[in-house]
């Protein structure tokens, strides 16, 4: 793969809404989500919002297959943790002088449904959204070009590195160099793998800079994009409208907490 | 006509006493082809950056005299927009990847937006740039999967696409396999036809031989000699001062001290050198020939 992206082209009309539409649609999905604390919100949201976007994009199985693999031992030890850690509540049964508690299974089952829309909600987004059309549009929207070019290159240059490591591994076995074993032997083989590599991305920082240079990055006139990137009034208001609905339900949530 | 003019021009990178450029003289004339030799460290580089802006906008560093190109002069300009006038392509592909794009088409535009041309106008342009250097068909592809051969003519390309005025080349194949290297001359040498002004600093002198107009030397920051290829690359000055010339030329300047070399002007390449040697067999008799 080129890059650290999980973007996954398709022609649906979730990957041809407008970049900024989506992100604030995911911001607005994590937001509004946390304002509920209802033990099955979490599952609400995943099940009736997140899902049926997913299948919109056309990513459902995909999207699950990155959940579970990401999910499941964070789930798993929540509920490890939650029940067996729980201090003063009602017993489920005895192991011994431990025993889980009810209060903390709930516990677990509310926190893992908040995990579960939370990754969705997050890969989804990077499933349809492609990183360099999301920072085009973060640009037009007021973020610095320079750090949206940090982060967009950056994507696509760690693999690369990475790459390169293994070249320099490689190398470095060839001479002889002893990586594998006990941790000694281990953190030994370490300096000459990681030195080639850091003093030559260091060289490389200039040439980089200077290769952007060449060609105008820093200049002041107004930027254009080879990318359309498409937009449209109603997507405007739509964006508007679920900043203002996020809003409205984090500031219903702390009125309704102080008035409790 | 003179669109390059170095008049007088001394420099000094920042923090250091000697100077590495020592007052340069130069004029590249519009659609010549001019190869810069030197051995390492004599500031091929440096010159380079000079002409296209870097020294002293991007490294900083004590200048003085001036650098022209058509007319306007490099310290009283900015860096981006001096690019527009001389575009500069250099040794490593892989570091003149931008990293910001994720197709071969858009990596060539990302000049063109960095400049505000209009999308039109940008996708026109990069197509042109694309055709000119034989590239069209790698479009699509990621620049990442590209071979060095292939990711220097992108380089190359999304510089030319900004139509610079001249074009100024570091290098460009030393970190190239010989398929690279003839794939990246072949599209020079297609520019320097077309009649784009060419300033490349070279190690291959067989190359600059064949295709160069002028060849400039310089050592230890100074231009020792400056002609045409022919002259320069046999010269004995150079040959003295420790350039790396062509073997054919040792060879011969070899052969000519023992006699088996006739001709007045010593070879650069093979076909030079197949063509002037003189066989003098050795005989037992001594009829010789
Ligand atoms: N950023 C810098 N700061 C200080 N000195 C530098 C810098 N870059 C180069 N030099 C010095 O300037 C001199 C000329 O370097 P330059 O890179 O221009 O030579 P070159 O002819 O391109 O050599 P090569 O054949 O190795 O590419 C060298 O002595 C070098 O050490
Ligand atoms: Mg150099």
């Amino acid at each position: 793969m080129n890059s650290l992206s999980i973007y996954v082209a398709r022609e649906s009309g979730l990957h041809k809404l407008n970049p900024l539409t989506k992100f604030v649609l995911s911001l607005c999905i994590l937001l509004g989500g946390l304002a509920f604390s209802n033990a099955l919100a979490g599952y609400v949201i995943l099940f009736a919002i997140v899902t049926p976007l997913a299948m919109f994009g056309g990513v459902t199985k995909r999207m699950y297959q990155l959940v579970f693999n990401i999910s499941w031992p964070l789930i798993l030890s929540v509920f490890l943790i939650q029940s067996f850690f729980w201090g003063a509540g009602t017993p489920l049964f005895e192991i011994g002088p431990v025993s889980p508690k009810l209060e903390g299974v709930l516990f677990a089952f509310k926190s893992s449904g908040r995990i579960l829309y939370v990754m969705a909600n997050f890969i989804l987004f990077s499933l349809t959204t492609r990183p360099d059309t999301l920072m085009i549009s973060l640009k037009q929207a007021g973020l610095p070009g320079g750090l949206a070019y940090i982060i967009v290159s950056t994507l696509q240059l760690i693999p690369q590195y990475a790459a390169k490591a293994n070249i320099i591994l490689d190398a470095q076995r060839s001479r002889g160099l002893e990586t594998q074993g006990n941790i000694v032997t281990r953190a030994r083989a370490l300096l000459p793998l990681v030195l080639p590599l850091v003093i030559s991305s260091l060289l490389e920082v200039e040439e980089r800079a200077i290769a952007i240079e060449a060609r105008a990055f820093n200049s002041n006139r107004v930027e254009t994009s080879i990318l359309e990137i498409p937009d449209s009034q109603s997507q405007k208001t739509a964006r508007a409208g679920m900043i203002i609905i996020t809003i409205l339900l984090i500031a219903g949530r702390f009125l309704w907490q102080l008035s409790s | 006509m003179a669109i390059v003019e170095l008049k007088n021009v001394t420099y000094k990178y920042p923090l250091t006493d000697t100077p590495v450029l020592k007052n340069i003289n130069a004029q590249v004339n519009e659609g010549e082809f001019v190869a810069v030799i030197g051995p390492n460290g004599a500031g091929k580089s440096t010159l380079c950056y000079t002409v296209a802006g870097f020294v002293p906008h991007f490294f900083k560093g004590e200048i003085t005299g001036a650098v022209e190109v058509a007319g306007s002069e490099s310290s009283k300009s900015n860096l981006h927009e001096w690019v527009l006038n001389v575009g500069l392509a250099f040794q490593n592909p892989f570091n003149q990847i931008s990293g910001a794009k994720y197709t071969v088409f858009e990596e060539i535009a990302f000049g063109l937006e960095n400049i505000g041309v209009p999308r039109e106008e940008m996708i026109q342009r990069v197509n042109d740039a694309m055709k000119l250097t034989g590239i069209s068909e790698l479009a699509d592809r990621s620049p990442y999967s590209l071979s060095g051969g292939q990711q220097q003519r992108v380089a190359l390309t999304s510089i030319l696409v900004m139509r610079p005025k001249v074009l100024v080349l570091d290098e460009p194949t030393s970190q190239m396999d010989p398929i690279g290297t003839r794939e990246v001359f072949g599209v020079i040498r297609a520019l320097a036809e077309k009649g784009m002004t060419v300033i490349l600093a070279e190690h291959k002198v067989e190359w600059i031989a064949n295709f160069a107009d002028r060849v400039v030397a310089l050592h230890e920051g100074e231009i020792i000699a400056d002609g045409k290829p022919s002259d320069v690359l046999t010269s004995d000055l150079l040959a003295e001062k420790g350039f790396g010339l062509s073997r054919y030329t040792s060879v011969a300047r070899k052969a000519k001290a023992m006699g088996m070399w006739q001709k007045e002007r010593l070879p650069v390449t093979l076909d030079e050198a197949v063509e002037g040697f003189t066989l003098t067999l050795p005989s037992p008799k001594g009829r010789g020939e």
